[in-house]
């Protein structure tokens, strides 16, 4: 679960409330959801490839492209929806009365939204895209707050392992809830809960390829099937998930995606047009943070040397030889020289043996 | 070369190796090296008088032009003038001052050389050539706090060995306190082979000064004003411009023609020269005389008067029968470019040997 810190938001948070705001009055909304019974919708989003954005074109660039996500994202929501920035620069939002079939398209505009966003750095034009983890109070199931997060990380998880620009939902709900509860159980010395089947359901909509509805990821299909006996190798057997480590059911649930994503594209298959495009657009990111971390270093190093020069540092000025030369044998008058070279040393010797008496 | 004969084979060092040639001239010191740096320093050092000098000009010691620019609020020395460096024995000089200046004015020259820390930097410094012992310690200690290695040679020989001039070459370096005569046979140079005088550019101020106090009593000038006239408009030319200056009289700036007494002051060093040559030429092998003659080669700032090769020329014309003088192409870095070139030749052996 995301840590909600006192953290000094930046230009782009403001506006937003605070660290504490943001927890009171989701766990509030929560709690008023559970007592009503009715359907809540919790998101964690992130901005994809967001730390090479900010070495590349720095903090303020960083802090622009979360103002402009900001922004974006208050126009999808309403006035009693909640949104917070956490410390790691991911966006939790909650959706109070909100079904899960109005979350998927919520994401899906959300993700468009995303990808209209224009910043222009070095004239070049960047373009970013979201990953979503989203995650809701299932009816008929006892939820904490707690778990909700936790599953809408790990969907943003997913998501962002997966290439981004897309939304996850992991129906880990019981997983997370029971391991939480047996932990609570687990001090106050109770035992373990009852076996429950685990549905895993994982919405990866990258809207170009697949639009429409979401597939829908079930333990009757291969890719479930395979899965669950993914978790199973982790420690999840017989239905008895309590204990699992989340780390263990994150690694499978991403090994389920790339083995659902990846044999799309065959790695001996030429790539498309599209996947040219983006490995040429990364290349393109790299030589750019490349230049960019040259230009710093060169910045540093006159930094460096203006400071040394007001305090009186000279390094000096490197020799253009890295030996010893002497007498080379293609000289002229090489014999001659010799002799003199030899004088000269004598004669020094005899003023160093004169000194020394 | 070494004692088994390994003449030219290169020590590998990874951190490079920084030749320096220095020229201790009394009254500029020059530094080539083979970072590429090369510059020169007028010889004069200065020390704060007292508390309020130093607090005033920020420094413990100032050098060069700085140094003359404020010597009167400073200890001022020029501690390789002739009479002080060479003929310390005077008790009325203040030899102490004069010897920590001269090793200061050394750490210098060094630094404006801009050596780096990791490297080997060995350095040839050429000394007058009949520089007393003393004086060739202090010099060797000062150089060593800064130098990985360092060798004395003499200045005249420098600068022939520069030129690869080694055999039959006469060799006049006019400095500031002494001109040094040295005649080249293809060996080391021996004492019988060097001349000293003291008919230098100091020489030619006190002479330039004393005439035209002569002839413009009511002019008030002082030494150094005498100095940068020369500097400006030394020529022994009978086709000289006028020379003509303002000199302070009554605090008003009047003008006047020292054209005559600059020529008069400048030629008065041209006789004791060719003097200087003559000896060596009539002590050298008969056979080769004639050829010493004609290849006398001119260098240090004097020789930038104006007509000096031509006057030199002439006088030994009428004195020996003949003569041919060759002004070299840089008379301020002539000592320094060759004390740089037996740097970088002598062996790396012969280095170590000297550590």
């Amino acid at each position: 679960m995301p840590e909600f810190q006192v953290v000094k938001l930046s230009e782009a948070a403001q506006g937003l409330f605070s660290a504490e705001d943001v927890e009171r009055l989701m766990r509030a909304e929560f709690d008023r959801a559970v007592r009503h019974k009715f359907s809540l919708v919790v998101m964690l989003v992130g901005v994809d490839r967001l730390g090479q954005l900010h070495d590349l074109y720095g903090w303020e660039s960083k802090d622009e492209i979360l103002k402009a996500v900001v922004s974006m994202l208050r126009g999808s929501l309403r006035d009693s929806d909640l949104l917070g920035l956490t410390q790691d620069d991911r966006i939790l939002l909650v959706f109070p009365h909100t079904t899960p079939e109005s979350a998927g398209l919520l994401a899906r505009r959300m993700l468009a939204g995303a990808r209209k966003l224009r910043f222009d750095r070095d004239g070049r034009t960047l373009r970013i895209s979201l990953s979503i983890g989203v995650a809701n109070n299932r009816a008929g199931l006892d939820l904490s707050f707690e778990t909700l997060v936790a599953v809408a990380e790990d969907g943003l998880t997913v998501a962002d392992g997966a290439g981004g620009d897309r939304f996850v939902e992991t129906e880990l709900y019981q997983l997370y809830e029971k391991k939480r509860r047996a932990k609570q159980r687990a001090r106050e010395g109770a035992g373990l809960a009852p076996e429950e089947p685990a549905r895993i359901v994982a919405f990866v909509p990258p809207p170009e390829s697949q639009p429409g509805a979401a597939p829908r990821l079930t333990p009757d299909d291969p890719i479930g099937q395979a899965l669950l006996e993914l978790l199973a190798q982790q420690g999840f057997e017989g239905g008895n998930f309590v204990g699992v480590d989340p780390e263990a059911v994150a690694t499978a649930i991403r090994r389920a995606n790339e083995a659902k994503l990846v044999p799309a594209v065959p790695h001996h298959e030429p790539a498309t047009p599209e996947e040219l495009r983006e490995k040429q657009r990364q290349i393109e990111i790299l030589e750019r943070r490349i230049a960019k971390l040259t230009q710093a270093l060169g910045l540093t190093e006159e930094e460096l040397r203006r400071v040394a020069s007001l305090k009186g540092v000279d390094f000096g000025l490197p020799s253009i030889y890295k030996t010893v030369q002497g007498l080379s044998g293609a000289e002229p008058e090489f014999e001659r020289k010799k002799v003199m070279m030899l004088t000269i040393l004598e004669a020094n010797l005899a003023l160093k043996r004169e000194l020394e008496r | 070369m070494s004692a088994d004969g390994k003449v030219g084979e290169a020590v590998k060092k990874d951190q490079g190796v920084l030749y320096m040639g220095i020229d201790l001239g009394t009254s500029r010191t020059s530094v080539a090296a083979s970072n590429g740096v090369r510059t020169t320093l007028s010889s004069h050092v200065g020390y704060p008088k007292d508390v309020v000098a130093r607090k005033l000009l920020g420094k413990e010691v100032l050098y060069g032009d700085e140094a003359v620019e404020h010597r009167l609020s400073l200890r001022f020395y020029r501690p390789l003038a002739a009479g002080v460096l060479k003929h310390s024995q005077r008790t009325t000089d203040d030899v102490a001052g004069n010897m920590q200046a001269a090793a200061d004015l050394i750490r210098e020259i060094i630094r404006l050389g801009k050596p780096k820390s990791d490297e080997l930097v060995y350095g040839v410094i050429g000394v007058p050539a009949q520089a007393a012992i003393h004086h060739k310690e202090a010099i060797l200690k000062a150089a060593r706090e800064s130098l990985d290695s360092v060798m004395l040679c003499s200045e005249p020989f420098a600068v022939a060995y520069g030129l690869d001039m080694l055999e039959d070459v006469l060799v006049i370096d006019i400095g500031a306190g002494t001109t040094d005569l040295c005649r080249m046979h293809g060996t080391m140079p021996e004492e019988s082979d060097q001349l000293t005088n003291t008919f230098a550019g100091d020489y030619v101020d006190e002479a330039l000064a004393e005439l035209v106090r002569r002839k413009h009593p009511q002019a008030q000038f002082t030494t150094r004003m005498i100095k940068e006239l020369k500097e400006r408009h030394a020529s022994v030319s009978e086709a000289m411009p006028p020379v003509v200056v303002d000199l302070p009289v009554d605090g008003k700036p009047t003008a006047f023609d020292i054209t005559e007494e600059m020529r008069t002051a400048c030629r008065s060093i041209v006789p004791p020269i060719v003097q200087g040559l003559s000896q060596l030429i009539a002590t050298f092998d008969p056979e080769f005389q004639q050829r010493l003659k004609n290849r006398v080669l001119l260098a240090g700032g004097g020789s930038l008067i104006k007509g000096l090769d031509l006057a030199i020329e002439a006088e030994m014309k009428q004195r020996l029968g003949s003569g041919k003088v060759l002004r070299i192409d840089e008379p301020v870095y002539g000592g320094a470019n060759g004390a740089l070139k037996i740097a970088h030749d002598m062996p790396a052996e012969y280095w170590e040997k000297l550590k």
